[in-house]
Protein backbone atom coordinates (compact mmCIF):
# COMPACT_ATOMS: atom_id res chain seq x y z
CA UNK A 1 0.00 0.00 0.00
CA UNK A 2 2.84 2.49 0.70
CA UNK A 3 4.76 1.13 -1.98
CA UNK A 4 2.36 1.98 -4.39
CA UNK A 5 1.93 5.71 -2.89
CA UNK A 6 5.95 6.26 -2.85
CA UNK A 7 5.86 4.86 -6.49
CA UNK A 8 3.28 7.19 -7.53
CA UNK A 9 5.04 10.63 -5.90
CA UNK A 10 8.29 9.65 -7.71
CA UNK A 11 6.18 9.43 -11.04
CA UNK A 12 4.43 12.79 -10.09
CA UNK A 13 7.57 14.68 -9.26
CA UNK A 14 8.48 13.28 -12.53
CA UNK A 15 6.08 14.49 -14.68
CA UNK A 16 6.58 17.89 -12.72
CA UNK A 17 10.04 18.22 -13.94
CA UNK A 18 9.13 17.14 -17.12
CA UNK A 19 6.55 19.49 -17.21
CA UNK A 20 8.89 22.75 -16.73
CA UNK A 21 11.35 21.03 -19.20
CA UNK A 22 8.58 21.28 -21.75
CA UNK A 23 7.42 24.21 -21.08
CA UNK A 24 10.62 25.81 -22.41
CA UNK A 25 10.56 23.61 -25.71
CA UNK A 26 9.08 25.59 -28.83
CA UNK A 27 6.68 22.87 -30.19
CA UNK A 28 3.07 23.37 -31.33
CA UNK A 29 2.36 20.06 -29.33
CA UNK A 30 3.90 21.77 -25.98
CA UNK A 31 0.54 22.40 -24.25
CA UNK A 32 -1.05 19.68 -25.08
CA UNK A 33 1.69 17.80 -23.15
CA UNK A 34 2.13 20.45 -20.49
CA UNK A 35 -1.61 19.76 -19.90
CA UNK A 36 -1.56 16.43 -20.18
CA UNK A 37 0.73 15.46 -17.35
CA UNK A 38 -0.94 17.92 -15.61
CA UNK A 39 -4.09 15.83 -16.08
CA UNK A 40 -2.08 12.25 -15.23
CA UNK A 41 -1.36 14.63 -12.18
CA UNK A 42 -4.27 15.64 -10.96
CA UNK A 43 -5.50 11.56 -11.32
CA UNK A 44 -2.45 10.19 -9.53
CA UNK A 45 -3.34 12.48 -6.55
CA UNK A 46 -7.08 12.05 -6.57
CA UNK A 47 -7.34 7.73 -6.68
CA UNK A 48 -3.67 7.62 -4.70
CA UNK A 49 -3.52 10.26 -2.08
CA UNK A 50 -7.11 10.85 -1.62
CA UNK A 51 -7.67 7.29 -1.91
CA UNK A 52 -10.43 7.94 -4.39
CA UNK A 53 -9.81 4.18 -5.66
CA UNK A 54 -11.57 3.11 -2.71
CA UNK A 55 -14.60 4.98 -3.13
CA UNK A 56 -17.64 4.52 -4.85
CA UNK A 57 -17.82 4.32 -8.63
CA UNK A 58 -20.22 7.48 -9.05
CA UNK A 59 -17.26 9.83 -7.12
CA UNK A 60 -14.63 8.65 -9.46
CA UNK A 61 -17.00 9.02 -12.24
CA UNK A 62 -17.75 12.74 -11.27
CA UNK A 63 -13.69 13.96 -10.57
CA UNK A 64 -13.18 12.17 -14.18
CA UNK A 65 -16.04 13.85 -15.73
CA UNK A 66 -14.95 17.42 -14.05
CA UNK A 67 -11.46 16.49 -15.23
CA UNK A 68 -12.39 15.99 -18.97
CA UNK A 69 -15.46 18.73 -19.45
CA UNK A 70 -12.21 21.65 -18.06
CA UNK A 71 -9.61 19.93 -20.10
CA UNK A 72 -11.91 19.79 -23.00
CA UNK A 73 -12.96 23.28 -22.99
CA UNK A 74 -9.03 24.49 -22.38
CA UNK A 75 -7.65 22.62 -25.36
CA UNK A 76 -10.75 24.15 -27.29
CA UNK A 77 -10.14 27.70 -25.88
CA UNK A 78 -6.32 27.52 -26.91
CA UNK B 1 -8.72 7.65 19.64
CA UNK B 2 -11.72 6.40 17.53
CA UNK B 3 -10.27 3.92 15.19
CA UNK B 4 -13.25 2.76 13.48
CA UNK B 5 -12.66 2.13 9.38
CA UNK B 6 -16.12 3.68 7.08
CA UNK B 7 -16.68 1.33 4.26
CA UNK B 8 -15.58 3.75 1.59
CA UNK B 9 -17.22 2.04 -1.38
CA UNK B 10 -20.50 3.13 0.13
CA UNK B 11 -21.27 6.13 -1.80
CA UNK B 12 -22.35 8.42 0.85
CA UNK B 13 -18.81 8.11 2.68
CA UNK B 14 -16.33 8.25 0.50
CA UNK B 15 -12.76 9.00 1.94
CA UNK B 16 -12.95 12.55 3.93
CA UNK B 17 -16.85 12.52 4.17
CA UNK B 18 -19.71 13.49 1.84
CA UNK B 19 -19.78 16.98 2.78
CA UNK B 20 -15.85 17.67 2.06
CA UNK B 21 -16.41 15.85 -1.48
CA UNK B 22 -19.29 18.34 -2.04
CA UNK B 23 -17.04 21.28 -1.08
CA UNK B 24 -14.44 20.04 -3.04
CA UNK B 25 -16.54 19.54 -6.24
CA UNK B 26 -17.70 23.50 -5.78
CA UNK B 27 -13.83 24.43 -4.92
CA UNK B 28 -13.07 22.73 -8.48
CA UNK B 29 -15.48 24.37 -10.49
CA UNK B 30 -14.94 27.76 -9.21
CA UNK B 31 -11.16 27.70 -9.75
CA UNK B 32 -11.78 25.89 -13.04
CA UNK B 33 -14.20 28.87 -14.32
CA UNK B 34 -11.41 31.24 -13.11
CA UNK B 35 -9.14 29.33 -15.12
CA UNK B 36 -11.29 29.37 -18.36
CA UNK B 37 -11.81 32.87 -18.01
CA UNK B 38 -7.89 33.63 -17.85
CA UNK B 39 -7.34 31.54 -20.95
CA UNK B 40 -10.50 33.62 -22.68
CA UNK B 41 -9.33 36.93 -21.90
CA UNK B 42 -5.56 35.25 -22.80
CA UNK B 43 -6.90 34.73 -26.14
CA UNK B 44 -8.02 39.03 -26.27
CA UNK B 45 -4.55 39.94 -25.11
CA UNK B 46 -2.17 37.36 -26.30
CA UNK B 47 0.77 39.57 -26.44
CA UNK B 48 -0.08 41.21 -23.03
CA UNK B 49 -0.37 37.55 -21.36
CA UNK B 50 2.85 36.20 -23.08
CA UNK B 51 4.79 38.75 -21.86
CA UNK B 52 3.35 38.86 -18.42
CA UNK B 53 3.77 35.63 -18.09
CA UNK B 54 7.55 35.76 -18.92
CA UNK B 55 8.00 38.05 -15.42
CA UNK B 56 6.96 34.72 -13.98
CA UNK B 57 9.35 32.84 -11.81
CA UNK B 58 8.26 29.54 -13.14
CA UNK B 59 10.71 27.92 -11.28
CA UNK B 60 9.63 29.01 -8.10
CA UNK B 61 6.33 27.48 -9.49
CA UNK B 62 8.08 24.04 -10.20
CA UNK B 63 9.71 24.04 -6.43
CA UNK B 64 6.27 24.60 -5.20
CA UNK B 65 4.78 21.86 -6.79
CA UNK B 66 7.33 19.59 -5.69
CA UNK B 67 6.56 20.97 -2.12
CA UNK B 68 3.02 20.77 -2.41
CA UNK B 69 3.00 17.07 -3.68
CA UNK B 70 5.77 15.90 -1.42
CA UNK B 71 3.28 17.13 1.29
CA UNK B 72 0.16 15.64 -0.15
CA UNK B 73 2.62 12.15 0.18
CA UNK B 74 3.41 12.60 3.75
CA UNK B 75 -0.41 13.16 4.57
CA UNK B 76 -0.99 10.38 2.68
CA UNK B 77 1.53 8.25 4.41
CA UNK B 78 -0.16 9.68 7.64
CA UNK B 79 -3.26 8.58 7.37
CA UNK B 80 -1.97 5.14 6.58
CA UNK B 81 -0.39 5.06 9.58
CA UNK B 82 -2.85 6.27 11.71
CA UNK B 83 -5.72 3.17 10.06
CA UNK B 84 -2.93 0.76 11.73
CA UNK B 85 -2.77 2.97 14.77
CA UNK B 86 0.85 3.64 14.77
CA UNK B 87 0.23 7.06 16.22
CA UNK B 88 4.40 8.01 16.45
CA UNK B 89 4.62 7.51 12.77
CA UNK B 90 1.30 9.33 12.39
CA UNK B 91 2.30 12.46 14.11
CA UNK B 92 5.59 12.28 12.11
CA UNK B 93 4.32 12.18 8.92
CA UNK B 94 1.77 14.97 9.72
CA UNK B 95 4.77 17.73 11.12
CA UNK B 96 6.41 16.93 7.62
CA UNK B 97 3.54 17.32 6.20
CA UNK B 98 2.94 20.42 7.90
CA UNK B 99 6.61 21.87 7.39
CA UNK B 100 5.79 21.37 3.54
CA UNK B 101 3.02 23.50 3.78
CA UNK B 102 4.78 25.74 5.35
CA UNK B 103 7.53 26.21 2.98
CA UNK B 104 5.32 26.40 0.26
CA UNK B 105 3.62 29.65 2.07
CA UNK B 106 6.99 30.91 2.58
CA UNK B 107 8.02 30.72 -0.94
CA UNK B 108 4.97 31.80 -2.24
CA UNK B 109 5.66 35.26 -0.14
CA UNK B 110 8.93 35.41 -1.57
CA UNK B 111 7.17 35.55 -4.75
CA UNK B 112 4.74 37.61 -4.21
CA UNK B 113 7.53 39.92 -2.29
CA UNK B 114 9.46 40.52 -5.88
CA UNK B 115 6.40 41.22 -7.69
CA UNK B 116 5.33 43.79 -5.66
CA UNK B 117 8.67 45.25 -5.32
CA UNK B 118 8.70 45.08 -9.68
CA UNK B 119 5.45 47.11 -9.34
CA UNK B 120 3.20 43.68 -10.76
CA UNK B 121 0.16 44.18 -8.17
CA UNK B 122 -3.22 43.81 -8.68
CA UNK B 123 -4.41 46.34 -11.41
CA UNK B 124 -0.98 46.13 -13.54
CA UNK B 125 -2.46 44.35 -15.79
CA UNK B 126 -5.53 41.57 -16.85
CA UNK B 127 -2.80 39.22 -16.48
CA UNK B 128 -2.20 39.99 -13.28
CA UNK B 129 -5.02 40.53 -11.87
CA UNK B 130 -6.03 36.86 -12.96
CA UNK B 131 -2.46 35.66 -11.35
CA UNK B 132 -2.98 37.53 -8.17
CA UNK B 133 -6.69 36.78 -7.61
CA UNK B 134 -6.53 33.15 -8.40
CA UNK B 135 -3.30 32.34 -6.43
CA UNK B 136 -3.94 34.28 -3.40
CA UNK B 137 -7.16 32.46 -3.37
CA UNK B 138 -5.05 29.41 -3.68
CA UNK B 139 -2.71 30.72 -1.03
CA UNK B 140 -5.91 31.11 1.40
CA UNK B 141 -6.74 27.53 0.92
CA UNK B 142 -3.55 26.21 2.04
CA UNK B 143 -3.22 28.44 4.90
CA UNK B 144 -6.68 27.08 6.24
CA UNK B 145 -5.51 23.59 5.70
CA UNK B 146 -2.57 24.65 7.77
CA UNK B 147 -4.78 25.40 10.19
CA UNK B 148 -6.94 22.29 9.92
CA UNK B 149 -3.93 20.43 9.94
CA UNK B 150 -2.39 21.81 13.18
CA UNK B 151 -6.03 21.50 14.95
CA UNK B 152 -5.64 17.83 14.33
CA UNK B 153 -2.05 17.31 15.26
CA UNK B 154 -2.74 18.42 18.70
CA UNK B 155 -6.53 16.53 18.34
CA UNK B 156 -4.65 13.10 17.71
CA UNK B 157 -1.83 13.79 20.55
CA UNK B 158 -4.41 13.94 23.21
CA UNK B 159 -4.45 10.65 24.90
CA UNK B 160 -8.18 10.51 25.30
CA UNK B 161 -8.87 12.11 21.48
CA UNK B 162 -12.21 11.97 20.09
CA UNK B 163 -10.71 12.65 17.17
CA UNK B 164 -12.03 10.07 14.43
CA UNK B 165 -10.15 8.51 11.20
CA UNK B 166 -12.84 10.38 9.81
CA UNK B 167 -12.14 13.88 11.44
CA UNK B 168 -8.14 13.04 9.98
CA UNK B 169 -9.58 12.05 6.31
CA UNK B 170 -11.46 15.10 6.25
CA UNK B 171 -8.61 17.13 7.07
CA UNK B 172 -6.38 14.77 4.60
CA UNK B 173 -8.70 15.48 1.59
CA UNK B 174 -9.13 19.45 2.43
CA UNK B 175 -5.20 19.15 2.56
CA UNK B 176 -5.06 17.39 -0.73
CA UNK B 177 -7.75 19.61 -2.74
CA UNK B 178 -5.26 22.18 -2.45
CA UNK B 179 -2.59 20.02 -4.23
CA UNK B 180 -5.15 19.32 -7.18
CA UNK B 181 -5.97 22.87 -7.29
CA UNK B 182 -2.43 23.57 -7.48
CA UNK B 183 -2.47 21.16 -10.29
CA UNK B 184 -4.45 23.20 -12.58
CA UNK B 185 -3.19 26.39 -11.79
CA UNK B 186 0.63 25.84 -12.32
CA UNK B 187 0.78 24.77 -15.88
CA UNK B 188 -2.09 27.59 -17.15
CA UNK B 189 -0.67 30.25 -15.16
CA UNK B 190 3.12 29.80 -15.30
CA UNK B 191 4.06 27.39 -17.91
CA UNK B 192 1.15 27.05 -21.41
CA UNK B 193 1.95 30.39 -23.47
Amino acid sequence: MKKATTISWVVLILFTIISAILSGVETSYMAIMILGLAVLKFIGVAFEFMELKKAHWVWQLSLLSFLAIFTAIVLAMM
Amino acid sequence: MNTAITDNKNIFYPPGGILLWIIIFIELITFGAGLISMIYYGNQEPDSFHSSRSLLNASIGMANTIILLTSGFFMALSVKELKVNNQKRTKQYLLLTMLLGSMFLVLKLVEYSAKIDSGLVFGYNTFFNFYWMLTIFHFLHVLVGLVILISLYFGIRKEQSKTTIGDFESGAAFWHMCDLIWLLLFPIIYLIN
